[in-house]
């Protein structure tokens, strides 16, 4: 394998568009599972304000009951969505449900795996997240 | 420990994980929204002994498969015995340290230390 064909580095291996929407499910599962793990951080120290007593209680609320911490809140819903389904999805592939069976391997060599079983379950990830997020935020705006 | 065996620990966790937070989310549903955030009715939640119980398992659940994950990504990106060794005992802190502060505030709240 010559140098050129590495030319690409760590950009090509981020470039989601050349890879179909099994790139763009490995990125979208890492970026929300990063940005859920930072969620779960923030949110363990705000319920921690619980022990300030009720006007520290009152006030950190108050900093997260805006129209900008409903809409943090609705991005959390539609990462934790897409993770949750997405996540199901790669469970089953890992136990070799759903990736097809061997067979002799032909040119355009297509890997089995991906396969619109799998195709199907990434755009419900994302129709999921998407539905999820909008009930949210009725419910975060509709009160 | 294996790397299968911390996979199967990773799945286990998000599964069971699943599970618990939907039935905490729905308890933010049953009484509206704002209202189930009112000082009052948290601090019942943490005296509900099942509830606390159940928070404290979603608190270790997600702490295991949350740092896990993150884990995982670092050690994708990079590989080197010593920084595998670092990223492995580094997530391994944290989710330990995670998992003591949110614990201090369950178990503070449930026992009326507020």
């Amino acid at each position: 394998m010559t140098k050129d064909e590495h030319k690409a580095g760590i950009g090509g291996m981020a470039n989601p568009t050349r890879y179909g929407i099994e790139r763009v499910a490995y990125w979208l599962m890492r970026l929300t599972g990063l940005g859920l793990l930072a969620y779960f951080v923030a949110h363990i120290y705000e319920t921690s304000n619980i022990l300030r007593g009720q006007v520290g209680w009152d006030e950190f609320l108050a900093l997260t009951q805006t129209t900008e911490g409903h809409i943090f809140l609705a991005l959390v819903i539609a990462m934790c969505v897409f993770h949750t389904v997405n996540g199901v999805r790669v469970m089953l592939g890992h136990g070799g449900i759903g990736v097809g069976t061997p067979a002799r391997p032909d040119y355009p060599y297509d890997p089995a795996s991906q396969n619109y079983r799998h195709k199907i379950g990434i755009y419900s990830a994302i129709l999921l997240a998407a539905i999820a997020t909008m009930y949210g935020l009725a419910v975060m705006f509709g009160e | 420990m294996r790397e299968s065996t911390i996979m199967k620990i990773h799945y286990g966790t998000a599964l069971a994980a699943v599970a618990l937070v939907a039935v905490h989310i729905l308890m933010r549903l049953t009484q509206g929204f704002a209202d189930s955030l009112e000082y009052e009715s948290v601090i019942a939640n943490y005296k509900f002994v099942p509830y606390a119980i159940m928070l404290e398992l979603i608190l270790i659940l997600l702490s295991v498969h949350g740092f896990n994950g993150l884990r995982v990504i670092l050690l994708e990106l990079k590989q080197g015995q010593i920084y595998e060794k670092a990223v492995s005992y580094g997530c391994l802190a944290a989710m330990i340290g995670l998992i003591a502060y949110g614990s201090r505030t369950i178990i503070m709240t449930n026992m009326g230390m507020v």
